[in-house]
């Protein structure tokens, strides 16, 4: 008896000290293709407050859905504005905190060294790459980076011929771990996917016009969100943030 | 409401093949499984029956991403299948029908060793002395005898193919026509907005055939069953 | 005809056996339960394999380890009657009798069925069977495999005694009618002494005695094995006579005459008799005005030790033996050369003739 009473008292004197100094518990709901500068930032920002900072990394239209069936989220980054704009015309966000992060660009990706890179961007050519074969991309229906990618594609006059050849993924970094794996022989991702990945080569940029803008965008959630949450949003919107956001290939405002 | 579109139409249809095929091919390896693991004891034995109940416990995830790194174009065993025969699995219906064999193997597994154990093996040794070769002996006491557990095994198994998500969209993604079984048609509705309806619909009928599948397997496994006196 | 000599070890279990047996006759495999007698015959039916030692049976080498000969047990031609039947359950009758059917010279399914009287159950299942009738099956299912040798384990175990009696006609019916050759494995001295012409006992995996019936059971270091209360002399006897006035028949043998009430015979029947040693009482004079029929005078062969009951082996002419206490032999002085008389209170006719019928035991005054 003895034992057990002095393990109780241990817990609450720990979880009194973590919730001591205003020390809080935030819970961000983040785009997939945010992980890696996302949790550099949150690693610092816990080091420097003392607040504790949760990401759940999935794609956008899954993390909307599930803040509009009433997630407990503090924070919502999308990958862009069509699911922010759903949630707010859903009224579950407040508008005011809206807040511009990072761009991104769409790339064209290949296992490491397995074709040569292009100047221009050949739908002939890919289709010729993609015969008996697939092109990795996160879902077009619903995922943003595969909404881009469709607009790029369509631009290019090639998404009717490329949409039979498709392996549709859960969300973009799934599309990259097909490429990752040698799986498929191209795919479509972020530049900041592809960013330092040993495993795949960059083949081509799509030029930022090919696409609506890929913008990244935070906002607070209604009813969540406490002062603790709105400063990790101040954090991200500033300088030593967009820092990371660089170095990670994500483009500036 | 309930008018169903080509595509859902096209996902149901998909459905019902991969899960039948699922079951056709893991039936023969099923009965062999279950045979080592009732009838023989060797080394080994209780690994192998480890190995088999893994994707019970394992993520589906996993399974589908080792499925990927073994049969993938460029996996150990798919680039193997493709040089020698030109045969590809991955992004394939087949892939999907591989994924679901796999996650359902060891509920097939399961209900025919049991059926296997209800088997007096002391049937067969007089099935020997009245002058049956083993082979007579597995065909015409062995089988029988175990065929009402192939049978609620097969239909378990169907039911649970009919409902694998997980392995499938990792291991051959969500391609219409090709591996969008119902669960990831259901999936994607609930994904896009205003597909809640679709959505329910896919639901209700994904529910209904399995129910179906169930109920038959009791039903049939107990008309089946014979006494296993004298 | 089989010749055995096997060696097998399992675990801490030795069975070292040797023995022949003749063709056309039934041999009981006798001993208490765990002395080894169904690991033996599934090794001569070619479901357990021996450590060492070789199975001939009429000429044709089953097993023979040195010379590593392994004849699977579906190419052995040997039949078998399990103790628990093993009817297959999903298969009528009619379909498990003809499951290991041969072509058959002497026998086919008319006659089979016939002599079990298996007709009226052709379409059912074994499920819905009495034991006696499933073991009838059993055995008819053996037969139509038409096999050179017929093993029988325990057949009668699982059976409720008067089922017994209604299945013992039918093996005797085998034994006579169609001259089977039988290993008859048992634990029970009443089948034994009905069925058998000759028996092997085993006991603790080793073969103990080989011979005869009637020789076997006679003898006294035996009894321990042959099973203490049903212990007695066993010894053939010919009908002579039949008295109608009493009812009495009259069995010749080589000690004399007995007198049997009630069990009438056609002269020149063989029997076998069955005398218990509990039911013989020894007397040192001559009786007189005694109530029982049979008395016969002999001499002391062997008084064995024991308490409190002894038994005694008396020559009449043929063996016989008699339980008494240790008190009587002390205070009538039996030893081995005394003359006495024995009188014999009951008789068992265990075996009947080649014409059929029931056994029945009678008290004898």
């Amino acid at each position: 008896m003895r034992g057990s009473a002095t393990a109780l008292a241990t817990a609450l004197v720990f979880v009194a000290a973590s919730t001591a100094a205003g020390a809080e518990r935030i819970l961000v709901f983040a785009a997939a293709s945010l992980i890696l500068p996302l949790t550099e930032i949150a690693r610092a920002y816990e080091v420097k407050t003392g607040h504790r900072v949760r990401i759940s990394f999935a794609a956008s239209s899954a993390l909307a859905r599930q803040i509009n069936a009433g997630a407990p989220a503090d924070l919502y980054l999308s990958a862009n504005l069509q699911w922010m704009n759903w949630l707010e015309a859903r009224g579950k966000i407040d508008k005011a905190s809206k807040s511009d992060l990072a761009g991104n660009r769409l790339v064209l990706v290949a296992p490491a060294g397995s074709l040569p890179a292009m100047d221009r961007f050949s739908g002939p050519t890919v289709i010729r790459i993609l015969k008996g074969h697939r092109l990795a991309i996160a879902d077009p229906a619903h995922v943003p980076a595969g909404m881009y990618a469709k607009q790029a594609l369509t631009k290019f006059a090639s998404w009717p011929r490329i949409s039979a050849h498709l392996a549709p993924t859960v969300n973009v970094r799934a599309a990259l771990a097909l490429v990752e794996r040698r799986a498929v022989p191209l795919g479509i991702v972020y530049a900041s996917d592809a960013f330092n990945n040993r495993a795949v080569d960059v083949l081509y940029r799509f030029a930022s016009n090919s696409h609506a803008p890929i913008r990244y965008v935070a906002a607070a959630v209604i009813g969540n969100g406490g002062s603790a949450a709105i400063g990790f949003l101040i954090e991200l919107t500033g300088r030593k943030s967009k820092r990371t956001f660089k170095k990670f290939d994500f483009s500036a405002d | 409401m309930w008018e169903l579109s080509a595509t859902e139409a096209e996902a149901i249809g998909l459905s019902l093949k991969v899960a039948l095929w699922a079951v056709l091919v893991s039936l023969p390896l099923g009965i062999f499984a279950a045979w080592l693991l009732a009838r023989r004891r060797f080394y080994g034995h209780a690994l192998l029956n480890g190995i088999i109940h893994l994707p019970l416990v394992l993520p589906p995830v996993v399974l589908g991403y080792l499925l990927l790194v073994l049969l993938g174009r460029q996996g150990m065993l798919g680039a193997f299948l493709f040089d020698s025969f030109g045969i590809t699995v991955a992004f394939t219906w087949k892939g999907a029908a591989i994924a679901s064999g796999v996650m359902a193997f060891p509920l097939l597994v399961r209900a025919i060793r049991l059926s296997y154990e209800n088997v007096d093996p002391r049937l067969e040794a007089a099935a020997r002395t009245l002058g049956a070769g083993r082979i007579r002996v597995f065909r015409t006491i062995t089988l029988p005898l175990i065929a009402p557990g192939i049978l609620a095994g097969g239909i378990l198994a169907f039911a649970r193919s009919l409902g694998e998500f997980g392995a499938t969209i990792t291991f051959v993604s969500n391609i219409p026509g090709e591996t969008r079984t119902l669960p990831l048609a259901i999936f994607s509705q609930v994904q896009t907005p205003g597909g809640e309806d679709a959505a329910i619909r896919l639901v209700v009928i994904s529910a209904a055939i399995a129910l179906t599948a169930l109920i038959a397997s009791e039903f049939l496994a107990r008309r089946v069953n014979w006494g296993q006196g004298g | 005809m089989l010749q055995l000599d096997i060696r097998h070890q399992a675990g801490d279990f030795v069975l070292d056996a040797a023995f022949e047996t003749e063709s056309g006759s039934i041999t009981a495999i006798f001993g208490q339960s765990g002395a080894g007698k169904t690991t033996l015959i599934n090794m001569i039916a070619g479901l357990t394999k021996p450590s060492q030692g070789y199975i001939i049976s009429d000429g044709h080498t089953l097993f023979h380890s040195e010379q590593g000969i392994d004849v699977p047990a579906e190419r052995r031609r040997i039949g078998y009657v399990f103790q628990e039947g093993r009817l297959f359950p999903h298969m009528d009758v009619r379909r498990n009798l003809l499951y290991g059917y041969r072509k058959n010279a002497v026998l086919d399914f008319a006659q089979i069925t016939d002599l079990l009287d298996l007709g009226p159950m052709l379409q059912r299942r074994p499920g819905s069977l009495s034991g006696g009738e499933r073991q009838r099956v059993a055995i008819g299912r053996a037969l139509l495999s038409n096999p050179n040798l017929l093993l029988m384990d325990e057949p009668l175990a699982s059976i409720d005694a008067q089922r017994r009696g209604e299945i013992l006609p039918f093996i005797e019916r085998l034994r006579d009618e169609l001259r089977v050759t039988i290993l008859y494995v048992s634990h029970a001295v009443e089948e034994v002494i009905r069925l058998a012409d000759t028996m092997v006992i085993l006991s603790a995996g080793q073969v103990a005695a080989v011979g005869e019936v009637e020789e076997l059971m006679s003898r006294l270091d035996l009894f321990p094995l042959t099973g203490r209360f049903e212990a007695g002399a066993v010894l053939a006897a010919t009908c002579q006579g039949y008295d109608a006035e009493y009812g009495l028949a009259e069995l010749a043998f080589a000690g004399g005459t007995l007198r049997v009430a009630g069990a009438e015979q056609a002269i020149g029947t063989e029997v076998r008799v069955h005398i218990r040693a509990r039911d013989v009482s020894l007397m040192l004079g001559r009786p007189e005005m005694t109530s029982v029929l049979n008395v016969f005078e002999g001499t002391v062969e062997i008084a064995e030790t024991g308490s409190p009951q002894v038994d005694v082996l008396i020559d009449i002419g043929s063996p016989l033996i008699a339980r008494i206490t240790r008190k009587s032999m002390h205070d009538l002085n039996i030893r081995p050369g005394v003359k006495l008389h024995a009188l014999v209170k009951a008789v068992a006719i265990d075996r009947r003739s080649l014409t059929g019928g029931a056994a029945r035991e009678r008290p004898q005054d």
